[in-house]
């Protein structure tokens, strides 16, 4: 396995629930990449992302990240990974502030660190308003940008987005657009996870599909007619009728 | 580090949310009534007990059965400080988002059990500033009060790491909280069977937590009480350390 990428995916496969969740799925992604992971509800995007982030071991296979081994090393994640599950879980008696303060010392930083940190990605998205005001409070899209914050509060390397723009009003939805090739430009590999066809389309250099736990397609996207042919075969692979 | 990080972060949060300062109050407020009362009642028995040799006095009397209360409340109260500690953080998804920062379980452990024990021993300190004031104005038997001290101190880390093990059991806090219930009472009163049956002392009962916190609680400090409660502490915390370590492949 080559390990000039950032993340090395090879041969991974995971049961739930006493089904085979994600089977044999092998992929890589290079630094100032955009992934897009496109799949129908319980094709697997999940489980998948979960496992990318360190929450959840895989049953088989091996994980390279920055050219070690992710899966006999889930410290890595400490440094080199930010994930926005798809829920944005939050603490709700916690304020804006103190979360990304939190995360940030969590991930490491000493006090001086986070405090600049979270002030800066504060900045970033937009929160200086919600800056003291409870997560318990939010809104649900106001929620969706603090858990993007938390997962960006380190500058990850990797950063996983598993439905990011959930909530989100269409200008936020176009910010978020813009922070994730902004965070690309500077180095970062995305992984987004989405329902949305166009925001694929908008932000991602390759797609890849996932049907019933498996890898159908990892492909280049090539402009508006890459999002024509990504439609079609999006279809063709949920509804089974594509070769 | 990052042990530091998770307890303070536990440690803001027990301080926002309203059971810790409810429970905080309720008990405290329960254990100044009682300690009114049993000093009144000491102050009232004065001439009597002037009149006996060796007579027990203020410690044995007042501070000593305040924190047998203390010991009592606890019971009830640690299971419901630690119920949300891993079950609450499972149910809300944050554990996933906490293992996802690359913290190893023993750190998020630790971590929430730091914080725990600052919240009892607070607890403790406030209820043994009562028994201080009034013994530093008379004379209290500092040794057994320590003494006393002490067991109860270690009784309330050891509820606390049993209730840490049972909350990462679960994703329900309420089943967390009544596990952490009935396994410490069984500790408590593991050998009644064989007191009822006329047996007394060996394995069942260097088993059972009540036997050494009674000695620390008379002023009897021995390595084999201590050796108990480190043991089951260590044991309680390896369980919950094993469970959370366990939850990357269970999920």
């Amino acid at each position: 396995m080559s390990t000039s990428h950032l993340l090395n995916v090879d041969g991974v496969s995971r049961r739930r629930s006493g089904r085979e969740a994600v089977t044999d799925v092998s992929f890589s992604l290079n630094r100032g990449e955009v992934l897009g992971l496109l799949g129908v509800n319980g094709a697997g995007k999940s489980t998948t992302l979960s496992m990318l982030s360190g929450a959840l071991r895989p049953d088989h296979g091996r994980i390279e990240l920055d050219g070690q081994d992710f899966i006999a090393h889930p410290a890595l994640a400490r440094q080199l990974v930010g994930w926005l599950p798809e829920s944005a879980p939050l603490w709700p008696e916690l304020s804006v502030e103190e979360h990304l303060v939190a995360f940030a010392r969590l991930r490491g930083a000493a006090r001086q660190a986070a405090r600049r940190a979270a002030q800066s990605i504060i900045a970033r998205l937009q929160l200086g308003d919600l800056r003291q005001r409870l997560a318990g409070v939010l809104s649900q899209g106001q929620r969706q940008r603090l858990g993007l914050a938390c997962a960006l509060v380190h500058d990850p390397a990797l950063i996983i987005l598993d439905e990011p723009a959930n909530a989100l009003d269409p200008i936020q939805a176009g910010e978020l657009r813009k922070l994730i090739r902004e965070r690309a430009a500077a180095g970062s590999a995305v992984i987004l996870s989405t329902h949305v066809l166009a925001e694929v389309v908008a932000v991602c250099d390759r797609v890849a599909i996932l049907h019933e736990g498996r890898l159908r397609q990892d492909a280049p996207l090539r402009g508006e007619q890459g999002g024509t042919s990504l439609e079609a075969a999006f279809f063709g692979i949920a509804t089974g009728t594509s070769a | 580090m990052t042990v530091a990080a998770v307890a303070r972060l536990e440690l803001r949060r027990l301080a926002v949310r309203p059971l810790a300062w409810a429970l905080a109050a309720l008990t405290i407020a329960w254990l100044a009534w009682t300690f009114v009362l049993g000093l009144g009642q000491f102050l009232g028995a004065q001439v009597k007990l002037a009149a006996v040799a060796d007579a027990p006095g203020f410690t044995d009397l007042v501070a000593i059965p305040l924190l047998a209360e203390l010991a009592k409340l606890a019971f009830l109260v640690v299971p419901l400080m630690t119920m949300t500690l891993i079950a609450g953080e499972r149910r809300a998804g944050m554990l996933a988002l906490l293992a996802s920062t690359g913290l190893p379980p023993w750190r998020i452990v630790l971590g929430k059990y730091l914080a725990v024990l600052v919240w009892l021993a607070l607890w403790l300190l406030v209820t043994l500033a009562m028994p201080l004031v009034v013994g530093f104005g008379s004379t209290a038997d500092w040794g057994k009060l320590a003494s006393a001290t002490l067991g109860t101190a270690l009784l309330l880390a050891t509820l606390a790491a049993i209730g840490i093990a049972c909350s990462t059991a679960t994703t329900f806090p309420a089943i967390a909280a009544a596990m952490a219930l009935i396994v410490t009472l069984a500790l408590w009163t593991i050998d009644r069977g064989a007191q009822a049956a006329g047996v007394s002392g060996g394995f069942l009962e260097w088993l059972t937590m009540a036997t050494h916190l009674q000695n620390l609680l008379r002023g009897l400090v021995t390595s084999s009480d201590l050796v108990w409660f480190a043991l089951a502490i260590a044991l309680s915390l390896s369980l919950a350390i094993r469970r959370l370590a366990s939850d990357r492949e269970r999920q």
